[in-house]
């Protein structure tokens, strides 16, 4: 790729404009910069102009103030809970009905797979006021499962594993079944192991999509102890006019904030080259 | 050379009958997909078609029946000035942007489309955004945009200008949320046409030096063509996305000034899940899934037309 | 295991509403070598397929040591495949890939250890026992292909093009080293290939398949040199054999040919085997065709073609048809040259418009 960014057009190679993107990557830190900044400074000195945010004296009170009264330790662990359901229950049903769509045959298997992927196109809205009112009935809002649930049907790694077993080739399973494997051993020992760069991206998709999660877990964890990290952020925010306790706001997002960006620091690789993969798909 | 036979010293016959899997189809092979299957009727399908009929439905909070009204939650809908709004709202937004995510997404693209280390930050920080939660993006720029201690008026007293009433004029509030919107979600668009422009075999552009194209004739006539598969994608992805604003608009405004920032989602949230109109809110939300799936569409087939035309 | 025989009755196949197979019907003799030979499309891997259980048999039967098996899946027939892309098990060790199938029946690990330290040291791919197939040549993996079949000890052994994807050096070794195998090891094996050079060399019977129909069975000898059709004529042997149009004349019984530019060659087909009237071609290979001085076919030559053991010349005739011609290693024709060809009618054969071929009294 290198020889041809001396070739016209590929990408717009030049210095000037590597400068330009530079410039706007620096403009567009400043807005988490300035949060940083804010939770190093004190409530006091923040309800009278955040403008003291410029000059010293900073403190990390704010952030020792966390670990006494702030519930973000409590939705943080509820959000760790949730995610990694969620991640292991939709690894665990799209591995098995992806194989199933891509290499075990049945009838009416082509028919039923279309009807999967037509649920691509429902968004969350059309079904999250009668799934609410599911759980409702079988009061179960407040729990665990509640919000792990709807998570589990969606379409999107079903249709990701199947892709990614169909592109297997064939021959592998045939030499298993000459090798006298049954059905769920060819899944289970000869290609699930093959598909472990699917259930990475898989596997971090839907960590980030649990993890980021809002609308559902705001109406179904009602309780302040069952917030998701989400949720409980938001609880923070009354009144956006407000301006007292801002340092110790700014701090307690940043620190909800720090596990996704510790993620992000290590896995960043994977995470780009999974949208990379799902996109050329 | 001895006579080599692997069934030398093994007298005995096979030590099992074999058992392994057949071709052709089976019933029992339908049980790797049933387990997903309950989860997709049950948590999809079945709300789905739920939520349809609770959109027919008329509750009344006093003694806590419903009744069957057919489509009266809908005109009521229709002749709803908020909801009316919000939809008009949304499509602004919508409008507002999607073609920013598509242009600056490509001009993203195009300059960090190299293979060095700075190019690889870069992408790394304008991707990062898109990461964070809804909940956190919205305090940021909280501080952001708050009339007396937000950073931007900050600057602008500091400049001697004006402050900008960002999120309590209900002309600029919708615009807020979209330059936040922007600044959050930038990093896919960008990624998703890093990948395509990656796709590009470079012979053309080998070929098209040697025809002696300038740098903008190889832009118009290489690189967006083929490119238009992604960029249909892009924008139909980024239609059905920004159709569902919630959270930005929710933490932010509030839907305010005077409904001027409330999204349909909003609308949805407000009536199911504070004022407890169900059958209202579903209607409501059953409109959407139509507007949503019209404008999907729409693009779909326009840009169809445009590619064979 | 005992090697056992194969006995296809009347099978036929459909994919879809297209019959592939129709009522084939064929014997393979217990430890016979055999081959299926066809272009692609012809068949012969649907018919490969189809005994190993990896495709459905729609009508008619298939008997393995005189077991019914056609209802039986493929792991329960007792036959071993070796696959054109080998298809091992890209994440386990090569010891894995080979104990893999014994481990799903219950084999003894003792057993399984023994059978892939023979097998390994048969194929010599000891060395290679814990790599996996990514670290491996083309060649090795192919070993390995062959080292699964192996330690099954099946009752026959079936060949998917193997040798197709080896580059040609490895190619002709492989060939050798899989002659030198089945002497070894005299199990029943059938070898599908699009290459006559390796059908011939290696089998003793060959199955000549075009467009899903079976041309010709017998032994290399036979296909060569008695071809039952024009397709079999053409599809053995290199240079393909020249097809020439003629009048036939009768020679006391046997059959002259009479071509265009008057030349006629003497062939000793009898006259009473051809069918009444039509057209006839005179097909003759190009070692029967000689160039000297008092030959009776004259002729310009076009391409020459030195092989080192050999020269093909390529020479047009007097009526405008070419033919192929073979001359000494060390010939001094060249292009241009006017030349007369000598051609030895004994081994000439006749073929009607049908492609049917009519051979020389033996």
């Amino acid at each position: 790729m290198a020889a041809s960014e001396h070739i016209v057009g590929r990408g717009i190679g030049n210095k000037l404009i590597l400068f330009t993107v530079v410039l706007v990557a620096v403009i567009w830190m400043l807005p988490i910069a300035w949060a940083v900044i804010l939770s190093f400074k004190s409530n006091a000195e923040l309800m009278i102009s955040t403008g003291s945010a410029f000059h010293p004296p900073y403190t990390i009170k704010n952030y020792a103030d966390i670990f006494q009264t702030s519930g973000v330790f409590r939705w943080l662990w509820n959000s760790t809970v949730v995610s990694v359901g969620v991640t292991a229950g939709i690894l665990i049903l799209s591995s098995l009905a992806g194989y199933g769509f891509a290499r075990a045959e049945f009838k009416g298997r082509d028919v039923i797979f279309v009807l999967v992927l037509l649920g691509l196109a429902v968004p969350e809205q059309a079904v999250i006021i009668a799934r609410h009112q599911m759980f409702s009935d079988l009061k179960m809002h407040n729990t665990y499962p509640a919000i792990i649930l709807p998570g589990l049907s969606s379409a999107f790694g079903v249709f990701l594993m199947t892709q990614y077993f169909k592109a297997i080739p064939k021959d592998i399973d045939e030499a298993a079944m000459l090798d006298n494997a049954s059905r769920f051993k060819i899944f289970w020992k000869v290609l699930l192991p093959l598909t472990i760069p699917a259930q990475a991206t898989l596997g971090i998709f839907s960590f980030l999509g649990a993890w980021n999660d809002y609308l559902w877990p705001l109406i179904s964890a009602t309780k302040p102890e069952m917030f998701t990290i989400t949720v409980g952020i938001a609880s923070t925010q009354t009144n956006f006019a407000q301006s007292e306790g801002l340092g110790f706001l700014m701090a307690q997002a940043v620190f909800a904030g720090l596990p996704v960006f510790i993620v992000y620091l290590f896995f960043q690789k994977y995470i780009v080259r999974a949208v990379a993969g799902a996109a050329i798909s | 050379m001895t006579d080599v036979t692997l069934s030398s010293g093994k007298a005995t016959a096979r030590p099992r009958r074999p058992s392994g899997a057949s071709i052709g189809p089976r019933w029992t092979n339908a049980l790797f997909v049933a387990p997903y299957l309950v989860f997709y009727l049950v948590l999809l399908v079945y709300p789905l078609f739920k939520g349809i009929w609770m959109s027919m439905l008329q509750s009344d909070m006093f003694d806590d029946t419903s009744k069957f009204s057919g489509l009266a939650n809908y005109t009521r809908l229709f002749n709803d000035k908020v909801f009316i709004g919000t939809v008009w709202n949304t499509t602004l937004f919508v409008l507002m942007t999607v073609p920013v995510f598509v242009v600056i997404g490509l001009l993203l693209a195009l300059a960090l489309n190299r293979s060095d280390r700075t190019a690889a930050t870069l992408r790394a920080i304008f991707f990062g955004t898109s990461v964070m939660s809804v909940t956190i993006v919205t305090i940021i720029w909280q501080m952001m945009y708050m009339p007396d201690n937000g950073a931007i008026n900050g600057v602008m007293r500091f400049l001697g200008l004006q402050p900008i009433p960002f999120i309590t004029s209900s002309s600029l509030a919708l615009v807020a949320i979209a330059i936040c919107t922007i600044w959050w979600i930038i990093g896919l668009p960008m990624m998703l046409f890093l990948a395509a422009l990656q796709q590009i075999p470079g012979e053309l552009y080998e070929a098209a030096a040697l025809d002696n194209a300038s740098r903008s004739r190889s832009f118009w006539s290489i690189t967006l063509p083929s490119i238009k598969r992604t960029l249909l994608v892009v924008i139909i992805f980024e239609i059905v996305a920004q159709f569902q604003l919630f959270g930005q608009a929710w933490l932010l405004t509030r839907g305010g000034p005077n409904n001027a920032s409330r999204p349909i989602v909003l609308f949805i949230y407000e009536q199911g899940f504070r004022a407890w109109n169900l059958g209202y809110a579903a209607a409501a939300s059953e409109v959407l899934f139509v507007i949503m799936a019209i404008a999907a569409l729409v693009q779909f087939f326009v840009s169809r037309k445009r590619v064979e035309g | 295991m005992q090697v056992s025989s194969i006995e296809l009755d009347s099978v036929s196949k459909r994919f879809g509403s297209v019959e592939v197979i129709s009522e084939l019907s064929l014997t393979i003799h217990s430890g016979e070598f055999i081959a299926f030979l066809g272009p692609s499309g012809c068949g012969k891997s649907t018919l490969l397929r189809m005994i190993a259980g990896l495709e459905t048999v729609n009508a008619g039967e298939i008997r393995i040591g005189g077991e019914r098996v056609d209802h039986l899946p493929p792991g329960a027939r007792g036959v071993a495949m070796v696959f054109q892309h080998y298809a091992l098990y890209p994440h386990m060790t090569v010891f894995d890939n080979l104990a893999f199938g014994l481990k799903n029946i219950g084999t003894s690990k003792d057993e399984i250890g023994r059978r892939i330290e023979e097998a390994a040291r048969i194929l010599e791919i000891s060395h290679l026992l814990q790599r996996k197939p990514g670290q491996l040549s083309g060649g090795q993996r192919q070993r390995v292909a062959i080292g699964r079949a192996l330690v099954k000890d099946p009752k026959a052994y079936l060949f998917d093009e193997p040798l197709s994807n080896l580059d040609a050096a490895l190619r002709v070794r492989t060939r050798v080293e899989l002659a030198r195998l089945h002497q070894q090891v005299r199990a029943t094996t059938i070898f599908v290939t699009h290459d006559q050079v390796e059908a011939m060399t290696l089998a003793s019977r060959i199955v000549v398949m075009n467009a899903r129909k079976v041309e010709q069975v017998g032994t290399p000898m036979d296909i060569y040199g008695r071809p039952a059709t024009e397709f079999v004529a053409r599809f053995v042997g290199s240079p393909a054999m020249n097809f020439l149009a003629a009048q036939i004349r009768d020679r006391g019984g046997l059959a002259s040919a009479v071509l265009g530019d008057g030349s006629v060659i003497d062939t000793d087909v009898p006259v009473t085997a051809l069918p009444a009237g039509g057209e006839l071609r005179v097909g003759i290979r190009a070692e029967a065709i000689r160039a000297r001085p008092d030959g009776a076919l004259p002729g310009q030559v076009e391409v020459v073609e030195r092989l080192g053991d050999r020269t093909h010349l390529h020479v047009r005739l007097m009526d405008g048809s070419t033919i192929v011609a073979e001359d000494k290693g060390a010939s001094q024709v060249k292009p241009g040259d006017a030349i007369r060809l000598a051609v030895e009618g004994a081994t000439a054969h006749l073929f009607d418009a049908d492609g049917l071929a009519y051979h020389a009294r033996q």
